[in-house]
């Protein structure tokens, strides 16, 4: 299995994977970053870190969905073009452990987005309010939130990705998440939580509160309900795409 | 002589429609079995089937006297295989792809120069792979077959791409495998030339049925010769030959023999212008190997 891992990531050589996550989360954090200064000069009083957090809770939903369809696509598609799968399987290599290399990777390149996000959130919050300490919980809770949401769309999107060779539509089907990912804040919380995408913001450690006519951030909890059902669909997908590609006819 | 594969009625349907149809294949150890037939003929369904990338519909396999199903792991590790076209990652190098199959079969440096060696590689083997001609992505398809020197080599239409010099390089390296490294060679192909000129056994194989199997002599044993010849006056000479006991077909405007000794022919000779026939024709013909796979395929159909 390890050895599926390591060649997964030795296959990605000139790929340019990790510039295209950096520059393509380099925009969302800029984006991000202007959105809360100006919010910020606006609310001075503000507290610095919930209000980053969530903002860029909210941009991951446009954008995470997109860098995970691009990087699923990346990983699987370099199979179809050069006639590999059917060289990785006359080779003794598990078609589980593939798909399971495949998927792993794909997360460790997400991991990598979501560290540099974190750490990005923690310069610009040292540099808007000096005397702030780092809440460590929080960040990493924000870590794990946004790593889960990734591994169920993630999983989704290697399925599709795999059993649809047109890469094309694995593509506009994360476009089409992404739109779903940053419009589903608007839709009431039994339907968003039908919207895979949606939990970026779903599952972020803070989140927006109306109390008398106005807008409060506050930190939530996960429950323990919210944090099984996104395991299961992990699980679900992950399976559902796994047997389905070990059953495909190369 | 050891049976390297042996597979017995393998049968695969697509969507109801037959494409393998209980196929009984025999490759012996050391052997060059040309499997051939025309394009759509089920030759790489069948490779495919022996490699575990496609599951039979029907029937067994045994290679290397195991059952496929309960040993594949055993079984592939000691087979290499180029099935259609070669497989690459283009935005690797020649010696990167080499390095990933290294990682799959476990094997030393050594070998995989070997192999890059053998194909004529080593001076292109730091070009990235889009970069190459098709002939070299063919040559890299078989260094990566050959990289673990297996038992059983599987190739699928080798020469797909390659121009007559590469063609002649590839069939070359083709033949001195078994002598060299003793590994038992499977290569399918469309055309007879090359498996007339490599094999040592062939199986034909027609619209997913095995029309025969055996060693190149016994192809080549249908291979027989016939005596046809032309006389100014042939309804005279054919009652004659009748009165003679001799048997005979008439086509168009020739008498055709077949089994013919050289002093029968001499006698008929000498018969008919004894009788005052002239004799203008007599010869002999042999049906090349086209003409058998033609007749074994069926005619209408091209190669």
């Amino acid at each position: 299995m390890i050895k599926a891992i390591s060649l997964e990531f030795f296959k990605l050589r000139r790929k340019k994977i990790f510039l295209m996550i950096t520059l393509f989360l380099g925009c969302e954090i800029l984006w991000a970053f202007m959105s809360v200064s100006i919010s910020l000069s606006r609310n001075p009083n503000s507290p610095v870190w919930e209000s980053t957090l969530t903002t860029i809770a909210s941009m991951n939903g446009l954008f995470l969905p997109i860098i995970c369809a691009i990087v699923s696509s990346r990983i699987c598609d370099m199979e179809n073009k050069g006639n590999t799968w059917k060289l990785l399987i006359s080779s003794n290599l598990n078609r589980k452990f593939i798909y399971a290399a495949k998927y792993i990777c794909s997360g460790t390149l997400l991991l990598y987005g979501v560290v540099l996000q974190a750490f990005a959130i923690t310069i610009f919050t040292i540099t808007k309010s000096s005397t702030v300490i780092i809440p460590l919980s929080l960040i990493m809770r924000f870590i794990g939130s946004t790593m889960l949401a990734s591994m169920v769309i993630l999983a989704l999107q290697q399925w599709i990705t795999l059993a649809v060779k047109n890469q094309a539509f694995a593509l506009c089907f994360g476009m089409i998440g992404g739109f779903l990912g940053i419009v589903s804040d608007f839709f009431p919380e039994t339907v968003r939580r039908t919207v895979i995408w949606s939990y970026y913001t779903g599952l972020c450690p803070v989140k927006y509160y109306f109390t008398n006519g106005s807008l409060e951030l506050i930190q939530q909890n996960l429950g323990l309900g919210m944090l099984t059902a996104v395991f299961l669909l992990i699980i679900i997908f992950y399976i559902a795409g796994s047997h389905h590609f070990s059953r495909q006819e190369i | 002589m050891n049976t390297i594969v042996s597979t017995y009625n393998l049968s695969k349907y697509f969507n109801g429609i037959c494409r393998v149809n209980e196929v009984n294949l025999t490759v012996y150890e050391g052997d060059i079995y040309g499997f051939l037939g025309p394009n759509g003929a089920g030759k790489s369904t069948t490779l495919k089937m022996l490699l575990g990338l496609i599951k039979p519909t029907k029937g067994n396999m045994v290679i290397f006297s195991k059952n496929f199903n309960k040993n594949r792991q055993l079984i592939l590790s000691q087979t290499g295989s180029l099935i259609e076209s070669p497989s690459y990652y283009e935005h690797l190098t020649g010696l990167e792809n080499m390095r990933i199959l290294q990682r799959l079969r476990n094997v030393s440096n050594k070998k995989v120069q070997e192999a890059l060696h053998i194909v004529r590689l080593e001076k292109q083997q730091n070009k990235l792979v889009k970069h190459y001609s098709l002939g070299m992505k063919q040559r890299l398809g078989i260094a990566m077959a050959l990289i673990n020197f297996p038992k059983l080599l599987i190739l699928d239409e080798p020469t797909n791409g390659l121009d007559p010099n590469g063609i002649r390089e590839i069939r070359e390296l083709i033949k001195s495998l078994p002598q060299r490294y003793g590994i038992t060679v499977l290569i399918s192909t469309h055309l007879l030339s090359e498996i007339e000129q490599i094999a040592t056994s062939v199986g034909i194989i027609n619209d997913g049925n095995l029309l025969f199997q055996g060693s190149m002599e016994q192809l080549k044993a249908k291979n027989k010769a016939y005596i046809s010849i032309k006389t100014q006056d042939n309804n005279l000479a054919k009652k004659i030959l009748l009165t003679e006991g001799y048997k005979f077909k008439q086509n168009n405007d020739r008498l055709i023999f077949e089994d013919l000794t050289d002093s029968h022919i001499a006698y008929l000779n000498k018969l008919f212008i004894g009788q005052s026939i002239d004799v203008i024709r007599i010869e002999e013909h042999r049906k090349s190997l086209e003409d058998i796979f033609l007749e074994l395929t069926g005619k209408e159909r091209s190669l």
